[in-house]
């Protein structure tokens, strides 16, 4: 694959290990990210209707037949590729790829048109079809550091950019850089199994690249060439 | 000439303006302040993190809250705190919405319109402590009150105990549906038998190559599921001799059952067979590597394997393989759960499960099972025991012969959490005077007279011992991380101000000026140990510390090696189990789960909590009953159609999940949906409450609710509901309206 401005081997390109032998489908992740994230909350109705807003979704999967029965687990969320769908498809460039291999949005110059939720093969983004409601006082529950969006954008998972940035802020006034582990997006942090781990990719003794290495390790539909930033090391061996 | 105002000018210039008109000219700035005085630790802006403990479920884990400008943003664990290690469970995740829902009681109030009214009138908390104070003064005998709580925080428990002995009254009953659905008390008394102790044993799943799971939910909220969620991390990939394998044996696949490596659907209440038969395996083909089973061998005497396969339906083959692969595993435990708790023949079977630790030798060693080391001050060791179902129904039958005056209640919701037909509902109108503490206005406080309305966890004091522990002494403290919200005060509070207002016996009792000042008399107890992770030199210091951290703990590991009685020199016991409604009649075994998000229902008016997805089937806000792909087909339903579901005591309808996981026989139903009060977001679920349907018997040999032992039937309706499902049943993915 050529090499291009999206995938420096300089620099950081943030990525995330999701260890599926580790998971256990206990939606911890789905409700830190919606109170680090500010996500809108959409009821029963709307949420039959698919309009739910959950950054992370945890697909359940069943495998035979009973009594042979098997469920796995897997969350995915924006896979942040190297190669995006969902950038050039864009007309106003509200989604854009930053030098840190993020796959950002910029939610006021977000119109509505949705192509980038059509081009994305992850399913792994969500629209806002309502202005969201936050009965009062639940609006004291809203992380200052990230902005409300409102009805007609598009939104889905930053890695928690406001936290990468918090880390490296508070790193820059101690006068050092993060250490590997120290950023860790909400989801991240609360998984009670680590079956999440969050790094620097780039750096080769960081974890991700060490786990990213480990024979477990997969992407999802690599035959695509989006290059992602998320990587799935695979669960359910036995004495592995 | 004409210069163009440009936009960024017109705002120079109005902000100056504006800062021109609106303050003295000596002011050379504009600061947007939201407090008049900022509080001491506050800077605008700035994050501020508070340790304290979660209240979601009685587990006890460490939390740290962020807040900023005075408010709370962002619940995470606590990183230092040795039980959950900083991790977090969806529910702990989700506090924030106890606090700020916009659904609270915002003073204490008195019911205007009368009981059921929902009328309600706010009061001086002055005027309702002497309205209180006066029905505890006017009782003709102490004995006329009666108290029933939730597994509340310890402090609380030390003075209500205190409290109600001064004035002669019986000791709080605690009961609660969260406690009763992990089998808290059935768990205790196994620990008891076994191990002559109280405590809840450790099972160490960490350091265990293989897990035996009789009906324990452990990742989802069973006892300490975060804890045990830490642990299957690394059980699973954090260990060099390799990774553990689980089994899990449930009639119903679990998220914990699917990340289980196998599921072994066990007929229900028969999960006692297979560890007997598992446990004559090891014993009689001496399997393993402990030596001599000779010592073992009466336990085992009467157990015919054959027998078992055929009662539980695991076949002889499986069960031998386990046997092999329990009893050759370097570290193997076996762990009693809930589900076995809930049946009629629940502690023999939890014996049985328990014994299998004895037989491998894994009592007291690593991957094993261990009790915990208590707390070092003996004040700080009493902790809330849950009381039994014939507890609640002795209150019952007092409350309907007219011998109670004045009910208190607190953190428990009896008319949701029992089962309907122990008749709570109608006993609780003979009773003349009923208080509630809750902060919400819950299906029991719509029938309270008084509700002083207590502080949310997030603006409450207090400390827990986290039972279970971990492998060191753990005490974990709580403190307010926002100044309250409202005019809500802390049920330690208002019974400190109830003795101070009866005088006498109680004041001497429970003397302290307020809770802070009993907390910090308490806590203050363990300055001085040797064991703490940190140091004070003075007690203000080690109280300043306390709270920084969170609590206290040992800094290294101590764990207690338990001494088995002399229960293991019998025949265990085997007990058939026994359902109640007739099998002809009723074909089906109900399984009423705990969700995952919604515990046993107190999660139900938190937005983030109601719009989780079940991890098994996907659905968000809704009820639902699991079927069989069989049992869908002989009953002519697919997804998303109504059934009704009937047992000898209640109906439910409700659509059906054909659940691929679940043994032909048996129906589940998630707890937690079907709130009839409890604010707009537990009330924006249609459905009945499940808890109709259960029949109020008990296993006789811990009094405790057999709620896995009822029989229902079920009949399509003909009609369809749609759930909220996250995945695509159509095939069309999502947005397929239509």
């Amino acid at each position: 694959m050529a090499k291009d401005a999206n995938q420096s081997d300089e620099g950081i390109r943030w990525a995330l290990v999701v260890d599926l032998d580790r998971c256990t489908g206990c939606q911890a992740c789905v409700v830190a990210c919606h109170a680090e994230n500010n996500l809108q909350i959409v009821g029963e109705k709307e949420a039959a209707y698919g309009r739910w807003t959950h950054w992370i979704i945890i697909h359940r999967y069943w495998e035979g037949e009973y009594p042979n029965v098997k469920a796995r687990f897997m969350p995915i969320m924006c896979q942040q590729c190297s190669e995006a769908p969902c950038e050039p498809v864009c007309p106003v460039f509200a989604t854009y790829h930053n030098e840190e291999g993020l796959n950002a949005q910029i939610y006021n110059r977000c119109i509505g048109t949705r192509f980038c939720g059509s081009a994305c093969p992850y399913k792994a983004r969500v629209y806002n079809w309502f202005r969201p409601e936050f009965p009062e006082p639940l609006t004291e529950q809203l992380n200052p550091d990230v902005s409300v969006r409102t009805r007609g954008i598009m939104e889905k998972c930053t890695f928690c950019i406001q936290r990468i940035r918090r880390v490296e802020i508070d790193a820059q006034a101690e006068g050092r850089s993060p250490t590997d582990g120290e950023i860790q997006p909400a989801c991240v942090q609360t998984c009670p199994t680590s079956a999440l781990i969050f790094g620097d990719l780039n750096d080769p003794n960081s974890h991700v690249s060490q786990l990213a290495h480990s024979r477990r390790s997969f992407r999802l539909l690599p035959e695509l060439g989006t290059d992602p930033g998320v990587i799935y090391l695979k669960g359910g061996e036995v004495n592995v | 000439m004409s210069k163009k105002l440009t936009r960024r000018d017109f705002i120079k210039i109005a902000a100056g303006a504006t800062a021109a008109t609106g303050l003295a000219p000596v002011a050379r700035r504009i600061v947007i302040e939201p407090f008049v005085q900022p509080p001491e630790e506050t800077l605008p802006g700035q994050a501020t993190w508070y340790a304290s403990t979660c209240r979601q479920c009685p587990a006890g884990c460490g939390i740290v809250v962020r807040t900023i400008n005075g408010r709370a943003k962002k619940i995470e664990g606590n990183p230092l705190h040795p039980l959950n290690q900083g991790k977090l469970c969806a529910r702990g995740q989700a506090g924030l919405q106890v606090l700020y829902n916009p659904d609270r009681l915002r003073n204490a109030v008195r019911q205007s319109g009368g009981r059921g009214s929902r009328e309600y009138e706010p009061l001086y908390w002055s005027e309702a402590l002497d309205l209180l104070a006066e029905k505890v003064s006017s009782l003709g005998h102490p004995d006329r009150m009666a108290f029933l709580g939730g597994l509340m925080p310890d402090h609380l428990y030390q003075l209500t105990n205190s409290l109600l002995t001064a004035l002669g009254t019986a000791p709080p009953i605690i009961y609660d549906l969260q406690c009763t659905l992990e089998g808290r008390r059935p768990a205790t008394q196994l620990s008891q038998t076994f191990f002559g102790t109280a405590d809840l044993p450790v099972y160490d799943i960490a350091m265990s190559d293989v897990v035996f799971s009789f009906g324990a939910n452990l990742f989802e909220t069973w006892m300490s599921p975060v804890a045990q969620s830490v642990a299957l991390g690394s059980m699973r990939q954090g260990k060099l001799s390799g990774r553990g394998l689980i089994v899990q044996f449930e009639p119903r696949l679990s998220a914990t059952g699917a990340s289980a490596d196998e599921w072994i659907p066990v007929r229900p209440g028969a999960e006692g067979y297979v560890a007997l038969a598992i446990g004559r395996i090891i014993v009689e083909e001496r399997l393993g590597h402990v030596g001599s089973h000779r010592d073992n061998a009466v336990l085992y005497q009467n157990v015919d394997v054959r027998e078992m396969s055929a009662a539980s339906e695991v076949s002889v083959d499986t069960l031998r393989r386990l046997a092999q692969a329990f009893a050759d595993a370097d570290r193997a435990v076996a762990i009693p759960g809930g589900y076995l708790s809930g049946q009629h023949n629940g502690f023999a079977s939890m014996l049985a499960v328990q014994a299998l630790n004895r037989i491998v030798a894994q009592i007291g060693r690593q991957g094993g099972v261990f009790l915990s080391t208590p707390a070092p001050t003996v004040a700080l060791r009493s902790k809330p025991e849950v009381n039994t179902l014939s507890d609640v129904r002795n209150l019952i039958k007092r409350m309907n012969a007219g011998e109670v005056d004045l009910l208190l209640i607190h953190g428990t919701n009896p008319l949701y959490e029992l089962p309907a037909a122990l008749g709570f509902a109608e006993a609780i109108k003979h009773v003349p005077y009923v208080v509630s503490f809750s902060p919400f206005v819950d299906e029991t406080a719509v029938w309270a007279d008084l509700i002083l309305s207590d502080h949310t966890y997030l603006e409450s004091w207090g400390y827990q011992v986290p039972s279970p522990g971990t492998d060191r002494p753990v005490i974990s403290s709580q403190q307010p991380v926002v100044n309250p919200l409202y005019d809500t005060r802390s049920t330690a509070q208002v019974l400190i101000e109830l003795a101070a207002r009866l005088g006498g016996r109680a004041v001497e009792a429970i003397p302290w000026a307020d809770e802070e000042s009993y907390l910090q008399e308490l806590v203050t107890e363990l300055y001085g140990s040797s064991l703490g992770a940190f140091d004070a030199r003075t007690p203000p210091g080690f109280w300043t510390l306390w709270r920084q951290y969170g609590g206290w703990w040992s800094e290294k590991e101590i764990r207690q090696e338990p001494e088995t009685t002399d229960i293991v020199q019998k025949p265990l016991p085997m007990v058939d189990p026994q359902f109640d409604g007739d099998p002809e009649e009723y074909p089906f075994h109900l399984y009423p789960y705990s969700s995952v998000a919604l515990t046993d229902g107190r999660g139900a008016n938190q937005p983030w909590l109601q719009e989780t997805p079940d991890p098994m089937t996907t659905v968000q806000w809704g009820i639902w009953v699991e079927l069989n792909p069989q049992t869908a087909e002989e009953l002519g339903v697919e997804d998303d159609d109504i059934v009704l579901v009937e047992s000898p005591y209640g109906t439910l309808e409700v659509s059906v999940f054909v659940y691929p996981g679940i043994r032909p026989d048996v129906v589940a139903i998630p707890i937690g949906q079907g709130h009839q009060d409890y604010g707009r977001f537990a009330q924006a679920v249609t459905g009945s409450n499940p808890l109709a349907l259960l029949a109020p018997i008990t296993d006789p040999d811990t009094e405790s609710l057999a709620w896995g032992a009822t029989r229902v039937r079920l009949s399509p309706t003909g009609r369809k509901k749609k759930l909220a499902r996250l995945e695509s049943i159509d095939g069309q993915g999502r947005e397929s309206i239509g």
